[in-house]
């Protein structure tokens, strides 16, 4: 325990020692409160559908951003030697990047409840949705980031990690585009991967066990190929 | 396995008296006491197609230091990285302290400190956040981790450096820092590869000080390009070649190599041969032939810090004139051979 605490802290600190989380940070808090400035003046409806569906999208750009440097940095600055030859398992070592990757993600996905506050104090919002919007956005940073270290746990190359998962993260977000050209069973299995497809119904207020099956099993793959893929050496 | 001698650690591999994982307790070969501290078994590593290191047999024992000597790329980066379980075996066994690098990794990590080649550390850290994070690694906490830290900056003299930010610090301070984390918790193996790259010439005798005294209960595995520095604090030398083992040199103690050479008027022999028996630290004394009016006489010096003190005695005593020889050693001869006739085939 002492040391997972220890790994974690140390994870934070590096993601703030960077320049790179308070880049993502002001970027995505400047787009949503734009988006959120400008959708409400436009529709007058106290609702949060549109930032929620920015968010994700911004989550998408952003996570390779923040993984990249996570094991890619380590492996090529010989650090990754320092972590491995630790008494610590390497179930651990990811566990701590997910944890101080998904905390930096939620405190900035955090600070957009103060659009919740600003409906709150001049209308009634239907809460219901502002719920399962935060919920599935958690969820889809969760699937995202453990991909992304996945991806970072295989290259020594931070632009490569970056790229490739930029590219993983895209084809997952738009794959439902193809589904439609595939013959009949295949497109609904195909369809299922996609992240839109299973991030909407929670933007829009509806809340599916499949749907949260779906980004918990992503979730649970991608920080198992990081593992496998510290492990391979 | 097929086709192997059945020999007695062949035996003690196949069926190694386990201990259940994680209660900290070694299993009952290792209670025996002198025994291998790391033991390496047939060690064999692949990159890919490229056989890096193939069938390389060792062992470590405690208090005792032993180097890996070699050419650039025989492989002994390889053989310390699966040691520390940062590679894995391709074939054979690695265990320390009884525990299997692959199998009780946990444990046998437990037990190494490393310092790797070119000392990689956290360049955004400063030097205490950094010992202390290395120090919660190894589990310790509380006042364990503040005496290790205390310990390891003390003997690695980096109480100046403590507020640095590791990245502006120079090579030396870098290599320092790398050693100081690697025996934060007393190790029983500790491994160093290439420790005195960048360090300065008090440093690298600071070093050879530091590794005596924990040799004294503990096991050391080094490598070091520079074969005066092996011979100094080696007690044996693995020679390595394309990955294969050539042979363990048993190092026969500091200070060998260096004789003296004595001369005086031939009618003072009787003085000097007085002189020499009454000295301590003379390994053997031969005569030589008088030269134009002068004996000769040449005195191997038997252990380290001698040769000064008997060349003072001899020359404060006004009696004879003495010339220190560095005979050429051993081990570099040895190391020219062994390297030169592998390379003609
Ligand atoms: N990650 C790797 N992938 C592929 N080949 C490697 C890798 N690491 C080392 N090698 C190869 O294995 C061989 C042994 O390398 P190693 O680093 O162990 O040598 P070394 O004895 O430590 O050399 P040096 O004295 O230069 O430090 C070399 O031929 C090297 O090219
Ligand atoms: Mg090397």
């Amino acid at each position: 325990m002492t040391a997972f605490l220890a790994l974690v802290a140390k994870e934070l600190r590096a993601l703030f020692v960077s320049p790179i989380a308070y880049a993502v940070i002001a970027v995505f808090l400047v787009l949503n409160g734009y988006g959120f400035a400008v959708t409400l003046i436009a529709t007058k409806q106290a609702t949060l559908v549109n930032v929620f569906f920015q968010a994700a999208v911004q989550l998408v750009l952003f996570v390779p951003l923040v993984t990249m440097r996570q094991f890619a940095e380590e492996r090529r600055g010989g650090t990754l030697e320092l972590l491995l030859t630790s008494p610590v398992r390497e179930g651990d070592i990811v566990l701590a990047k997910f944890a101080a990757s998904m905390g930096m993600l939620l405190a900035m996905v955090a600070l957009t409840l103060v659009y919740s506050a600003i409906l709150a104090r001049f209308s009634t919002p239907d809460w219901g949705p502002i719920y399962s919007g935060y919920l599935g956005l958690t969820l889809l940073a969760g699937a995202l980031v453990s991909i992304g270290l996945a991806v970072s746990a295989l290259t020594a190359n931070q632009v490569v990690a970056a790229v490739v998962s930029l590219g993983v993260f895209g084809m997952l977000w738009a794959i439902d585009a193809w589904a439609a050209l595939l013959p009949s069973p295949i497109d609904n299995w195909v369809l299922g991967l996609s992240l839109l497809a299973r991030f909407q119904p929670f933007a829009l207020g509806a809340m599916y066990a499949s749907d949260f099956g779906f980004f918990l099993a992503v979730t649970l793959l991608g920080l198992f190929l990081a593992v496998r893929g510290l492990a391979r050496r | 396995m097929t086709g192997s001698t059945p020999t007695v650690d062949r035996h003690l591999t196949d069926r190694p008296p386990r201990a259940p994982a994680g209660l900290g307790i070694a299993p009952a070969e290792s209670s025996r006491h002198g025994i291998a501290v790391a033991s390496v078994e047939r060690l064999g590593k692949r990159y890919g197609r490229r056989q890096a290191v193939d069938g390389v047999s060792f062992e470590v024992k405690e208090r005792e230091v032993v180097g890996l000597l070699g050419p650039n790329g025989s492989g002994k980066t390889t053989i310390l990285r699966v040691i520390t379980g940062y590679l894995r075996p391709s074939e054979g066994t690695v265990r320390i302290d009884g525990f299997d690098v692959v199998r009780d990794g946990h444990q046998a990590r437990a037990r190494i400190g490393y310092v790797p080649e070119n000392a990689p550390l956290y360049g955004h850290m400063r030097v205490d956040e950094f010992l202390h994070f290395m120090g919660r690694l190894r589990g310790l906490r509380g006042g364990a981790l503040r005496r290790g830290i205390e310990s390891a900056r003390a003997r690695l003299a980096l109480e100046p450096v403590g507020d640095a930010v590791i990245g502006r610090l120079s090579r030396g301070y870098r290599q320092r820092v790398s050693i100081a984390q690697a025996v934060l918790n007393e190790p029983k193996l500790l491994v160093l590869d290439e420790p005195t790259n960048g360090l300065d010439p008090r440093q690298v005798i600071e070093l050879r000080g530091l590794l005596r005294t924990l040799a004294r209960d503990s096991a050391v595995l080094i490598t070091s390009h520079v074969l005066a520095e092996m011979e100094r604090v080696a007690d044996r030398v693995a020679i390595l070649l394309d990955g294969r083992l050539l042979t363990v040199h048993q190092l026969a103690g500091a200070g060998r190599g260096t004789s003296l050479r004595v001369r005086a008027r031939a009618d003072r022999a009787d003085e000097v041969a007085v002189a020499l028996s009454g000295l301590a630290g003379i390994g053997g004394v031969t005569r030589e032939e008088p030269e134009g009016g002068l004996a000769g006489w040449r005195v191997e010096v038997s252990e380290a810090g001698a040769a000064p003190r008997v060349a003072a005695a001899l020359c404060l005593a006004g009696i004879a004139s003495v010339e220190t020889v560095e005979t050429a050693s051993d081990l570099e001869e040895l190391f020219l051979r062994l390297t030169a006739s592998r390379a003609l085939q």
